[in-house]
């Protein structure tokens, strides 16, 4: 006789829910006043972040502070600080065509069609100087802006890709010093990351913004922000040479083995066989490292930047919002939360798309 | 492509004398001497820890040598690194584990080193490796990547990208050895194809099937020497040492 057996029909959703949160009337009482605790909390937020709070400005801070919810006015009166900060304010629209110019060129490089030497080197070429002749002037009839008046959400966003942009590269050539056959290069490698890892990142960038210019002559010094940058593209990179060296290790040997025998050179054995292999197996911590580096940034408030936090801090610094910092805060923080959440998301895509070939 | 004097010099494919070899302080190979003609096809057996992979990847530069000469093609290997690049052009080499990239498909697996080592057009690169995944009889599995196949066929892969740089000296390392049974004929099968077709062949194998069908020469290896150097027939049949017969036993005994 045959046998036939089949799977007992998947439970429905209400059934699903009875068996996981009312099995018994003890659970069932925990699940109801679990639930009544999140509706009472959802509905508070809900009420100060929306239903009572002030959107406009016609009534001025006074009236913003007299209702019972979120007073968004501050937003509405103070962006152009938060996202621009000390910038003129009749040429920021040139600060903000900047910030798209960085995101745009995050998001083509980002697209596997642009994922060749000539099309990225051609992307970051052109958005650095479309970048840099709208936040500095001083060409084409645009009025000049020194760097120290930068601020606000584009600093931030120049910051973070130019270090990351430094840094990357940077980062693959200490993993490959240090896994290096020769002992002198690669003990020296392993001190210097090492030795980066171990200073704290106020440290590192207090030495490139202060200390540096005493040691060294004024033409090689550069501007303050182009010393904070490297000294942050730095501390990126001694990090990510790590994680990259990790995911190095993870490559078989034969993987060279085979490629040396098919007559590869040195460079050629990096960059087509190790290295994407490694990238792959590094880049969930890359992406994790690309998060803490974004919102590191914040740091060089200490060196006398005003990045996007520094510049929250004005908006409500002022006499007549001091008291709406909280509303400030959250509007930062949803900032950061669009630009984090988005690397994120762009994380989990790649490592869909690079498991491709996986067994 | 090969120098013009190691072509028309017509000397032996691979000559090897008195090559030493070191591991730290363990000698893998003593004063091994060994001579190839073109064409040729050579078994290597021996047991395991006898020095006979160590010898096949001192011929590609695998492993370098310490003592001793070793002239492939009329190139002898020494530090100079565009020798070395010359000869892992002509020389070819199957692995145990197949070492394929997985990160590739298998056309791309077979096409990289043709474009990039011998600067071959695109499309002739994939003409070529279409050309040989025919041969080793798997060209429906060319979009595929190496971790969507069976050992079997990753194997033939790796035999058909070693292929797609026309080497004129083919290693073979243990190549079945890491397969399940079932799928070393269709790996040998192709092995004696290669060899009917004229390839010179070295191969590191414990199958004697294979031996006794294609192998010029039959080489048995034991703690770091050639012990035994015979053709098939009288390899198997008469062999003179004591160790190489207690070895066949073991090989064909089962």
């Amino acid at each position: 006789m045959e046998m036939v057996i089949v799977a007992p029909p998947a439970p429905g959703r209400l059934e699903d829910l009875r068996r996981r949160f009312f099995a018994t009337p003890l659970q069932a009482l925990l699940s109801l006043a679990s639930l009544a605790i999140m509706v009472f909390l959802a509905w508070n937020l809900l009420n100060w972040a929306i239903f009572s709070a002030v959107f406009t400005t016609s009534g001025g801070p006074e009236a913003c502070q007299a209702a019972a919810g979120a007073c968004w006015s501050v937003i509405a009166a103070r962006w152009r600080i938060i996202l621009f900060g000390l910038y003129p304010f009749e040429e920021q629209w040139r600060s903000a065509l900047a910030c798209v110019t960085v995101v745009v060129m995050t998001v083509l490089s980002c697209i596997p069609a642009f994922w060749t030497g000539r099309r990225i080197a051609l992307v970051w070429g052109a958005g650095a100087v479309l970048y840099y002749v709208l936040m500095k002037g001083g060409v084409l009839g645009l009025t000049y802006v020194g760097e120290e008046a930068w601020g606000g959400l584009a600093l931030t966003l120049f910051i973070f890709v130019t270090s990351c942009l430094i840094g990357f590269p940077l980062a693959i050539c200490l993993a490959l010093m240090r896994r290096s056959e020769l002992p002198w290069i690669s003990r020296t490698t392993g001190i210097i990351i090492d030795g980066v890892r171990s200073l704290p990142l106020i440290s590192i960038l207090f030495t490139f913004a202060i200390v540096l210019p005493f040691a060294l002559p004024q033409w090689l010094a550069g501007d303050k922000l182009y010393r904070v940058i490297l000294g942050s593209a730095l501390f990126f990179s001694a990090y990510q040479a790590e994680i990259v060296r990790g995911g190095m290790q993870g490559v078989p040997n034969g993987q060279a083995e085979a490629a040396m025998a098919l007559g590869m050179s040195y460079w050629q054995r990096i960059s087509r066989i190790l290295l994407p292999q490694a990238m792959r197996n590094a880049l969930p911590a890359t992406i994790n490292q690309f998060v803490i580096s974004f919102k590191e940034t914040s740091l060089v408030v200490i060196v006398g930047f005003f990045e996007i936090l520094a510049s929250g801090n004005a908006a409500y610094g002022t006499g007549e919002w001091r008291f709406a910092y909280i509303e400030v805060y959250a509007f930062i923080a949803f900032i950061y939360f669009v630009f984090v959440f988005s690397l994120s998301r762009y994380g989990a895509f790649l490592e869909r798309r690079m498991s491709v070939g996986e067994r | 492509m090969i120098s013009g004097n190691a072509t028309e010099s017509g000397g032996p494919a691979v000559r090897i004398e008195n090559l030493d070899k070191y591991y730290g302080s363990f000698h893998a190979l003593r004063k091994v001497n060994l001579s190839v003609e073109r064409g040729e096809r050579i078994v290597i057996c021996g047991p395991s820890g006898s020095g006979k992979s160590t010898m096949i990847r001192c011929i590609n530069r695998l492993e370098q040598h310490n003592g001793g000469r070793i002239t492939v093609l009329g190139t002898e290997l020494n530090d100079d690194v565009g020798n070395i690049d010359e000869i892992r052009r002509e020389v070819g080499m199957v692995f145990q584990h197949f070492n394929l990239f997985p990160h590739m498909t298998v056309l791309e697996n077979c096409m990289i080193a043709p474009m990039i080592v011998r600067k071959r057009p695109r499309t002739e690169a994939e003409a070529t490796a279409r050309r040989y995944l025919e041969k080793v009889r798997i060209p429906e599995q060319a979009m595929k990547f190496p971790g969507q196949l069976s050992g079997g066929q990753q194997q033939r892969v790796a035999i058909a990208r070693a292929l797609c740089m026309q080497p004129q000296i083919m290693l073979f390392d243990e190549p079945t050895s890491a397969l399940d049974p079932e799928m070393i004929a269709e790996v040998l099968d192709v092995m004696v194809t290669l060899a009917s077709e004229g390839m010179t062949m070295i191969c590191v194998t414990h199958e004697m099937g294979f031996a006794r069908r294609v192998a010029d020469r039959v080489i048995f290896m034991d703690g770091g020497e050639i012990v035994e150097e015979a053709p098939p027939e009288e390899f198997f049949t008469s062999c003179r040492n004591e160790r190489t017969r207690q070895f066949l036993s073991q090989v064909l005994g089962h």
